[in-house]
């Protein structure tokens, strides 16, 4: 009896023993004993790491003022809904009128950053004399200029006559679409439907595109065009990297923002038919534009307006393609 | 592999045999000691994500104050060939914040378009530009038509919520290329 506990005894102390030393190899390298003063061990993020977590941060910055620019937008639905009946015009110049002294013509007051106005060259302080050849006399010239621009379509170039320190100077002004046109349309409006936010999607927001110098269309063989930096990632628009963006359904994007207004104008569902220059070669790429995915663009397509949004997307079509 | 069946004797000289680093490594105190310092490692690893998206957030923040807060200031003149001329103040830009046109000056300093467009960036900025052309037009139209200076203050103050979005929109659109 005591034999045979004495060797259950061992035995048991002999596999304990050996499963202690097996799992002491195994363990990973020990710190120092705590009888060495140890140095507080500090892991240095490797430069891939860091590079990393920078892309990320950068991300998170660009998404984040993605959407302050998205919400302060539509913060200011609201003022612009009670301003809009005096909008006689579809389109925007953006320029702030004032009468000029003496009610000859309209002092600018302000130009609007990035605005059309900008674009063509304005300033504060010229004076507009005549628009398309038509003069502008009186105490109102701001709702004159209005009126005038009542039948002008978007992405049309008007002409000014403006005094600029007493000289005069012709500016042609390419003016764009009002924005949130749609919302002015008394239909949609009762159906409560705001409008559909261009580049929803993720892989489209996160193209890269660069306008040609002439070196860059010499290597690619084109002087006209905007070049694909980056493709969509998920193969959305059929597009590539290093592929050169000759036209939008017709229309020949002049710069990488030019490119974006157009694609912008888009809304998921629709054709579109791109033309590329891609190894010296040239290609038509017919895709419909994908659909957004974001979460509250699915709830506001599928659970606040369920049939309405079809109706929208053809309302809306024509509008933004015309503005972009 | 030892034989488990052997005589006691042959066990304890197996014992003896053992060699030394098989006995327990540290105490409990040790344990806690290692254990609170993976916790530590995996929280840094964790945290330092959190930490470099704060720092480029702060970073950007501060320096978008510091733009608007010492304009007109070294470094930072107003761009060449962009006077801003403006008319007398009216009533409604009282309510104005004061680095207004500061802010305005800096956004005509850029260039039109960074050198690689991103596009969702670029597509936020196009969309405040078109709404900031939109209500200066209705400034224009509101005050020929005689609006009350408290409605034109309205105008005015949105107008200015806008420019100072879109100065924050392009200044993360200016950092994110000047990193690439």
């Amino acid at each position: 009896m005591n034999r045979t506990r004495l060797m259950s005894a061992a035995g048991a102390c002999t596999l304990a023993a050996l499963l202690l030393r097996t799992a002491c190899a195994a363990a990973p390298p020990e710190p120092p004993a705590p009888s060495v003063p140890a140095v507080p061990a500090m892991q240095v993020p490797s430069q891939a790491e860091i590079d990393a977590q920078l892309r990320m941060a950068q991300k998170q910055l660009e998404e984040a003022a993605h959407e302050v620019a998205r919400l302060s937008t539509q913060f200011s639905g609201s003022v612009m809904q009670e301003f809009m009946p005096l909008l006689a015009a579809h389109v925007v110049m953006g320029v702030e009128l004032e009468p000029a002294p003496g009610n000859v013509g309209a002092r600018v007051r302000e130009v609007s950053p990035g605005g059309p106005a900008a674009e063509a060259g304005m300033r504060a302080g010229d004076v507009v004399l005549a628009l398309n050849g038509t003069e502008l006399k009186g105490a109102a010239p701001a709702r004159q200029v209005s009126s005038l621009l009542r039948d002008v379509k978007p992405d049309t170039a008007v002409t000014l006559r403006v005094q600029r320190d007493g000289k005069p100077l012709a500016v042609t002004v390419t003016v764009r679409g009002a924005p949130d046109l749609l919302a002015r349309l008394p239909r949609v409006r009762e159906l409560g439907v705001e409008p559909p936010e261009p580049f929803s999607r993720r892989p489209l927001r996160d193209m890269e595109l660069a306008s040609l110098t002439p070196g860059l269309g010499s290597y690619f063989g084109t002087d006209k065009g905007v070049l694909v930096l980056r493709a969509p990632a998920d193969g959305a628009l059929k597009l590539e990297d290093g592929d050169v963006i000759l036209a939008i359904d017709g229309r020949a994007p002049e710069s990488g923002s030019h490119a974006a207004r157009i694609l912008g104008s888009y809304v998921g569902g629709e054709k579109i038919t791109l033309r590329v220059m891609r190894q010296h070669k040239t290609l038509e790429l017919e895709m419909t534009m994908p659909d957004a995915t974001r979460a509250h663009d699915v709830h506001r397509r599928e659970v606040m307006m369920p049939r309405a949004d079809a109706h929208v997307t053809q309302l809306r079509a024509p509008y933004l393609r015309a503005a972009a | 592999m030892p034989d488990l069946n052997s005589s006691p004797q042959d066990l304890s000289t197996l014992l003896r045999a053992l060699p030394a680093d098989a006995a327990a490594p540290y105490g409990y105190q040790e344990f806690e000691r290692r254990a609170q310092q993976r916790d530590r490692r995996a929280r840094g690893l964790a945290g330092g994500e959190r930490l470099a998206t704060a720092c480029v957030v702060a970073v950007g923040l501060l320096a978008v104050l510091v733009r608007l807060g010492a304009m007109g200031g070294v470094g930072h003149p107003p761009a060449p060939g962009v006077p801003v001329v403006r008319s007398a103040p009216g009533p409604e830009d009282e309510t104005l914040p004061p680095h207004a046109g500061v802010a305005e000056r800096w956004l005509a300093s850029l260039p039109e378009e960074p050198a690689i467009v991103h596009v969702g960036t670029r597509a936020a900025v196009l969309g405040l530009e078109d709404r900031i052309a939109q209500i200066d037009d209705l400034l224009s139209t509101a005050r020929d038509s005689g609006d009350a200076p408290a409605r034109l203050a309205t105008l005015r103050q949105e107008r200015a919520r806008l420019v100072g979005t879109l100065v924050q929109v392009r200044y993360a659109e200016v950092l994110a290329e000047g990193s690439l």
